[in-house]
């Protein structure tokens, strides 16, 4: 699948604000390290809701025709890109809600209620971007629970280390996040490698059940047309497989290899090594992403002559 | 009912014709113009809802040509639709025909991810989908001669390798096809459930040719006139 | 549920019938109209050629319509400027006629000869050969020459009809089918619709061709022949049917001359000749009468086998003994001939059991009474069903005249011929073996000045006396048709008009006028060398040029017209007066006559005018005789006035249909003034339906040959006896051999063609640019195609058509590739004899070992054709015209001589030889490139970004 940049920036954005989110909620709740200063809650959720709306907003810029993107919350019976585009909406009042409660200290248990439904619908948004790729029986990289359990994993991962270097610089008791930030970093470690572990397995669909023709070997002679057209442009793209191998390596060395080292300092963490680890998250999630989408082979392809997907 | 296509491989001699004709019928048509890019440049393209492939299968000199066209299958479990956030994609309860409302449409291109054959394409000038319509305009258009409610592609088939009708009437002329010659859908695993279906090559039945004549050489010097009159 | 579904508004709309022209078939076509926009083309249902279906081509007849290569006015070479640098102007109609009036005037009133007027793909060759004739000069022919005139006069010189277009495989009755070398763009609906029919009713389908593509992808078995081995394979299946007895020994005495007697007096004039008596009849050996008989006489017992003596104390054979002795012949073996065909012995052998088995075991016996030409009633008729059809891969070698009379051979054995489930004639064939029809030769006619030639320039010689040659052999005609180096050119050779035109051999012209042939481009072999001749000055006249004025008639703008010195724009077949008529290559079906016209329904927006109405106009301003009354006024008002009134014998015109004052009366009747109505009433065709009785046989079925005669189809009643030995080859083989009793060639090199390859019986020879170039060397066989959604160089301004395909391959079988280390998309030269060129390379499965292949026409030259300079048709699309000589390979001592076949003159393109080799790391695009054409000064076409084309945006807007 062509890696869209909106789409990498929408989903990792997305991803890293509502796990900030969750988090900040859940430090509150459970006075994480004594809990953050106000100020501290404020601009992490303030970050929050950048990253997730800067990433919704993304993704409407690829859309051919965002006249109609109002329309994109209809369906939300059957379209899992129905259901994050109404749960990322409906976490937005109450995130800021609760937010504002914090920053000015007042209704406590509204708060937390508040809160509360906040994160369920970050947790449903997350899910569902998950599912949105992960409900194509059209892309068997896609179709697996490790998809949305990733898109789960990456996106809190992503926010804790934001939450841990906001913690500490404002000067918290950072040790419980960098606990919470070293778990994540091994469960996402953890999921990846499963998920690059059953990705390289080949199995499902190929050019002879695509055809119908399953006795002989089939290739492709022609495809009916010189030059690219829509489905050659939005599935034709591919990853060489050492290019692939690289994107791994760097997802594993940035978003896990060097903020290991950093967070395995303990307590001798330095706010500007959380710093560059979480720069180090961020773009490793990145290339992540690209990957995921890059090496994402659409059965279309098989039409193109592809012999497997 | 369950409106699709029959296409029989056995005679689709891969001339583009039902292409070209449903490109003709369509850019017209109700969700028309398709537009084409770059038409006098480099590298044209533009939109079809019909396109022919050709494949290989076997080995030289035992290969087989197939001409492959595919269009929009109707599917009955149409992923297309249901990941269609917007409520564009629908598929006709009356008759199954998945179409694309172009009032709807946001240009997401996720029901084209859902969908495996390649059936939907994106007219970047109207920021919409486009797919096969089953010619919805010609079929029940009661103002056309019945014969000619047909999809243009299947008008136009000069090797009548397209058949349209309902498949789900066991009495109809497609189900038979289906029935008789062993017709498949594409990509059964995914469990889309098309509605088109493609016939596969007839195997021709063997003709005799142990017999010989007289067979020697030597024979031949007994060659002799018959008296024939004329 | 149909009420939310939204369909078109009928009231806005007008149907219109008409016949396509996106290639020679000739399709019906429904158009629909909409505001004047055509909004819709599709088949016509009731049409005989096409029952409703439409082709790709067809369909994408819109965006030829609005094509932005269409030439828009008159347009001549800007004064000062050099040929084939494009720089032109623009010219009023009148001016450009009286320009051309005036030239043409000067040239009929001195030397005729002097104009030379070639047509490509035109489907009026009856109007511009009496056009030609009327002016006076020889030098005229059609495209035939460079496509199919080997099937033409292979068919015609032996069965009286012939592949392509003048017979049609009978699809109802057939069981087994033969396919020999047909390129996919040949005979597209027809072909199409009957393989289906074929296959539907279980019938078997061979494929005898060296690319398993289009048609041949869904045959039951392909034979992945070698190219150019087709006569010596179809030769080894005559050997096995003979050597099994599996013939059909009645067809061959009562249709054939198989019983007829030969002469054999070697060395003598009369060796090889038919024994015939004093009235010049045919004998045969009556074997009741015990005593020679007239052989095309009632009631006779002819002896298939023996030899005799003839009352002259000569020894005679039958035609079949000859024919056995020949074929029997170890050599023709399936076991000797299967290395050099690329098929195995036990295939060529299987074949051949398989059509006998089909043809004997399975025939076909049809209820019908019918009665023969010598009165005697039949009530039924058998058919053999074993059809077949081929074309372009027999054709286009220099054996292929040979080739095509082994298949015909075949069908002979068969008895296979226009019965039910054969290969059947299409009216107005068949005709008398060969047609009674002889060449203008005469040669102070041709030299009289203002004066039209006797009869037409092309005709059907039978001895060497009927050469279009002088007293002392030289070619009266510019591309030497009709001469001792292709007797039997009946098409002519315009892919030698150019070559002999620039090197005033045979003579210098004046004026070459070329209508719709793209000769500077994919039309001509060595394409490159053919535009620096139509460059060339003549060192004698200063300033002027070899060929000293070239006018182009085109549509569009190809290749072609940037060469010209007058441009004259035609119009698209949507918006003129145009007949496709039973005198020329008509539409006929086996079952029906039919002929079609063509009329107005787009305006052309464009100050462009019909050619055939400039001819007329022509015609009419230099008197031609048929043109002008006697009083010295024109006698047409137009081209469809001509085409009503004009009649070539009493009651024979132009148009079948309709005729008679009062319209009733079809294939022959007085000119009707309201037949243009009546067509177009008529969906704008016309057929007449063969009653049962006249289907089949038509050779010897006099019911039919009385009405083909008042039809003028034929002269007479007479039966048409099938050639399988042909006395008009024997005639010109003598003459090689210097025992001719008349004219002889005094070359020794046509001598020697002569002697060699005047087989009178079907024979075998290796290509004669092969017998030239060395096999190891060039390795490939090297093809060209076209596909099936593309007409010559037409189709890539189609903005649809051509995103089908925008560039072309080179390919290659994949295992033999990868022998080489070649794969797929890499750069490669080809290299022949004549040149090289840079290509891409694609590999499959479905291509013979030996053989590499391209889609034809898909190259272009920069700026032409409406295409922006960077179109990939130009940047990586390629010829392999430029690989192709038009003349064999040089022979010490000998005169070039053209790469065509020594009997029919068909150009030889598939002959070919090439080596494949991978090019450089760097080198990329295809090879040679030719300087950008430049935009012409009328041309005001848009050329959108996006096109996006719908002939009912007001509905929408």
């Amino acid at each position: 699948m062509h890696p869209a940049f909106s789409v990498i920036f929408f989903t990792v954005a997305s991803g890293a604000g509502f796990g900030l989110f969750v988090l900040l909620y859940l430090a509150d709740l459970f006075h994480l390290g004594g809990g953050l200063t106000a100020d501290a809650n404020a601009l992490a959720g303030l970050l929050a809701i950048c990253f997730v709306g800067g990433g919704l907003l993304s993704s409407t810029f690829h859309l051919a025709n965002p006249k109609n993107a109002w329309r994109a919350f209809t369906r939300w019976r059957t379209s899992w890109l129905a259901r994050e585009g109404v749960f990322a909406v409906a976490f937005f009042p109450f995130a800021v809600l609760y937010l504002v409660l914090a920053w000015l200290d007042v209704a406590r248990d509204l708060r937390l209620v508040l809160g509360f439904f906040a994160c369920l619908f970050a947790w449903a948004t997350l899910f569902s971007t998950g599912m949105i790729y992960a409900c194509l029986k059209t892309i068997r990289q896609w179709n697996t629970p490790l998809v949305p359990a990733a898109y789960m994993v990456l996106g809190h991962f992503s926010g804790a280390m934001i939450l841990l270097v906001i913690a500490l610089y404002s000067g918290a008791a950072f040790l419980p996040y960098e606990v919470l930030a070293l778990a994540l970093l091994i469960s996402a470690a953890f999921i990846k490698a499963i998920y690059y572990f059953w990705v390289m397995r080949p199995y499902g669909s190929t050019i002879n059940t695509a055809t119908g023709f399953t006795r002989g070997k089939v290739r492709l002679l022609d495809t009916g047309h010189t030059h690219g057209t829509f489905l050659t442009r939005e599935f034709g793209f591919q990853v060489r497989a050492g290019t692939r191998l690289l994107l791994k390596a760097g997802f594993f060395l940035f978003a896990t290899g060097l903020p290991l080292t950093m967070l395995a300092q303990g307590q001798a963490l330095q706010a500007q090594s959380a710093f560059a680890a979480m720069v180090c998250v961020l773009l490793g999630l990145v290339l992540e992403r690209w990957l995921f989408f890059a090496e994402a082979r659409h059965v279309v392809n098989l039409f193109h002559g592809a012999q497997r997907t | 009912m369950r409106l699709g296509l029959v296409i029989d491989l056995d005679v689709c001699v891969g001339c583009h014709a039902c292409a070209v004709a449903c490109k003709e019928w369509n850019a017209s048509g109700t969700t028309g113009p398709l537009s084409d890019y770059d038409p006098y440049g480099a590298e044209p393209s533009g939109v079809w809802f019909n396109r022919i492939r050709h494949y290989e299968i076997g080995e030289y000199p035992n290969s087989k040509t197939i001409n492959f066209p595919m269009s929009c299958m109707h599917c009955e479990d149409a992923d297309c639709v249901t990941v269609c956030p917007t409520g564009a994609s629908y598929k006709r309860a009356e008759d199954g025909i998945v179409l694309v409302d172009q009032n709807k449409c946001m240009g997401c291109n996720y029901c084209s991810w859902a969908c495996p054959y390649g059936a939907r394409e994106l007219d970047r000038s109207s920021g919409t989908m486009k797919k096969c319509t089953l010619c919805i305009d010609r079929i029940y258009d009661q103002d056309l001669p019945v014969e000619e409610r047909q999809p243009a592609c299947v008008l136009t088939c000069p090797a009548h390798a397209r058949m349209f009708g309902d498949l789900d009437d066991p009495g109809s002329a497609v189900s038979a096809a289906v029935r008789e010659r062993g017709g498949y859908q594409l990509l059964p695993e995914l469990g889309y459930n098309p509605t088109n279906h493609y016939l596969p090559p007839r195997k021709p039945k063997p003709i005799p040719s142990g017999e010989s004549g007289h067979g020697v050489m030597a024979k031949v010097k007994k060659l002799v006139n018959r008296v024939v009159r004329r | 549920m149909n009420a939310e579904v939204k369909v078109e508004n009928h009231a806005r709309q007008d149907i219109k019938y008409s016949t396509c022209y996106m290639c020679a078939c000739r399709c019906g076509i429904k158009v629909t109209l909409e505001d004047g926009k055509v909004r819709f083309i599709q088949g016509n249902r009731d049409h005989p050629t096409n029952q409703g279906v439409l082709c790709a081509k067809g369909s994408a007849g819109i965006m030829k319509q609005y094509s932005a290569a269409k030439l828009a006015q008159p347009l001549i070479r800007k004064p000062g400027s050099e040929r084939g640098e494009g720089v032109f102007e623009v010219i009023a109609w009148d001016q450009a006629l009286d320009m051309l009036t005036e030239r043409l005037q000067e040239i009929r009133a001195t030397d005729p000869s002097k104009l030379a007027f070639f047509t490509g793909r035109d489907q009026m060759q009856a109007l511009t050969g009496l056009w030609a004739q009327q002016f006076g000069t020889p030098n005229w022919s059609a495209h035939g020459g460079f496509c199919s005139v080997n099937m033409a006069v292979a068919g015609l010189y032996s069965v009286g009809f012939s592949f392509w277009e003048f017979g049609a495989p009978d699809w109802d009755y057939a069981k087994y089918f033969i396919l020999w070398g047909v390129a996919e763009d040949h005979s597209s609906n027809p072909i199409k619709i009957g393989l289906e029919k074929l296959k539907r009713g279980g019938g078997k389908f061979v494929s005898v061709n060296p690319v398993r593509t289009g048609y041949s992808a869904i045959a039951d078995e392909w034979i992945p022949i070698k190219p150019g081995m087709d006569g010596l394979f179809a030769l080894s299946i005559v050997h096995v049917l003979l050597t099994r007895e599996l013939f059909d020994y009645d067809f061959l005495a009562r249709y054939t001359n198989a019983t007829w007697l030969v002469i054999d007096r070697p060395g003598h004039a009369s060796h090889g000749l038919f024994l015939r008596d004093e009235e010049g009849q045919p004998l045969i050996w009556d074997m009741e009468r015990e005593r020679f008989v007239n052989g095309l006489a009632a009631d006779i017992a002819p002896a298939m086998f023996g030899e005799y003596v003839a009352p002259d104390g000569s020894k005679v054979k039958t035609v079949f003994t000859l024919t056995v002795e020949r074929y029997l012949d170890e050599r023709y073996a399936p076991a000797n001939v299967a290395a050099a065909c690329g098929v195995s012995a036990e295939t060529i052998e299987r074949l051949a059991v398989e059509m006998a088995h089909v043809a004997f075991k399975d025939a076909v016996e049809l209820p019908i009474a019918w009665t023969d030409v010598w009165g005697r009633k039949h009530d039924k008729v058998v058919g053999r069903p074993v059809a077949m059809y081929a074309m372009r891969g027999i054709s286009a070698h220099s054996n292929g005249f040979h080739a095509c009379r082994a298949i015909h051979l075949i069908q002979m054995l068969l008895g296979a011929l226009d019965g039910p489930g054969n290969f059947r004639a299409r009216a107005p064939y068949p005709k008398p073996i060969p047609p009674h029809q002889l060449p203008e030769n005469n040669l102070d006619i041709i030299n009289a000045p203002n004066t039209p030639l006797s009869r037409p320039p092309l005709g059907f010689p039978t001895r060497p006396e009927d050469l279009v040659v002088d007293e002392f052999g030289n070619p009266l005609r510019i591309d030497k048709a009709y001469s001792w180096e292709a007797p039997f050119s009946a098409h002519g050779l315009m892919h030698m008009v150019i070559t002999n035109a620039t090197n005033h051999d045979p003579y210098a012209i004046d004026t070459l006028i070329l209508f719709m042939a793209n000769m500077a481009w994919n039309s001509s072999m060595n394409t490159k060398n053919i535009q620096d001749m139509l460059r060339e000055k003549d060192p004698e006249e200063p300033g002027q040029y070899k060929i000293p004025f070239l006018v182009v008639v085109d549509a569009f703008h190809s290749e072609m017209v940037n060469f010209a010195d007058l441009v004259l724009p035609d119009t698209t077949y949507l918006e003129r007066h145009d007949c496709i008529s039973l005198l020329d290559r008509p539409i006929s079906e086996p079952d029906a006559a039919a002929d079609a016209i063509r009329y107005p329904l787009v305006d052309t927006g464009r100050d462009v005018r019909p050619w055939q109405e400039v001819m007329v106009e022509l015609a009419s301003r230099l008197k031609f005789p048929a043109f002008t009354n006697k009083d010295g006024t024109r006698k047409f008002r137009n081209y469809p006035d001509f085409i009503i009134n004009y009649q070539r014998s009493p009651g024979v015109g132009f148009l079948a249909g309709w005729r008679g004052k009062d319209g009733e009366s079809s294939l022959y009747g007085e000119p009707n003034p309201k037949q243009w109505e009546k067509y177009i009433e008529n969906q704008s065709f016309f057929a007449h339906h063969w009653p049962d009785g006249q289907k089949y046989m038509r050779y010897i079925n006099r019911d039919y040959l009385e009405e083909a005669v008042r039809a003028g189809f034929v002269g007479k009643v007479e039966p048409i006896i099938m050639q399988i030995y042909s006395e008009p080859m024997q005639k010109f083989r003598l003459a090689g051999q210097g025992l001719y009793d008349g004219p002889q060639p005094k070359d020794p090199a046509d001598r020697e063609r002569l002697a060699k390859y005047f087989d009178p019986l079907p024979m075998w020879y290796e290509p004669l640019e092969q017998q030239r170039v060395d096999d190891e060397e060039y390795p490939f066989f090297a093809l060209t195609q076209r596909p099936m959604f593309m007409y010559h160089s037409w189709d890539s301004q189609n903005v649809w058509l051509r995103q089908i395909m925008a560039q072309n391959y080179l390919y290659m079988n994949a295992a033999r590739a990868a022998s080489m280390g070649i794969k797929d998309y890499d750069w490669v030269w080809v290299e022949s004899h004549n040149g090289k060129i840079r290509c891409q390379v694609k590999t499959m499965e479905g291509t013979q070992e030996d053989t590499v292949w391209t889609w034809n026409a898909i190259g272009k030259q920069k700026g032409t054709w409406g295409l922006d300079p960077d179109a990939s048709e130009a940047t990586k699309g390629f010829l392999l015209n430029h690989l192709i000589s038009e003349l064999l390979p040089e022979k010490q001592g000998e005169r070039r001589i053209t790469n065509s076949d020594p009997i029919s003159g068909q150009a030889a393109w598939f002959d070919l030889k090439v080596k494949v080799y991978k090019a450089a790391a760097g080198e990329s695009g295809s090879w040679p490139q030719f300087p950008q054409v430049r935009r012409l000064p009328a041309d005001r076409a848009s050329r959108p970004e996006v096109l996006r084309y719908d002939a009912r945006g007001h509905e929408k807007n």
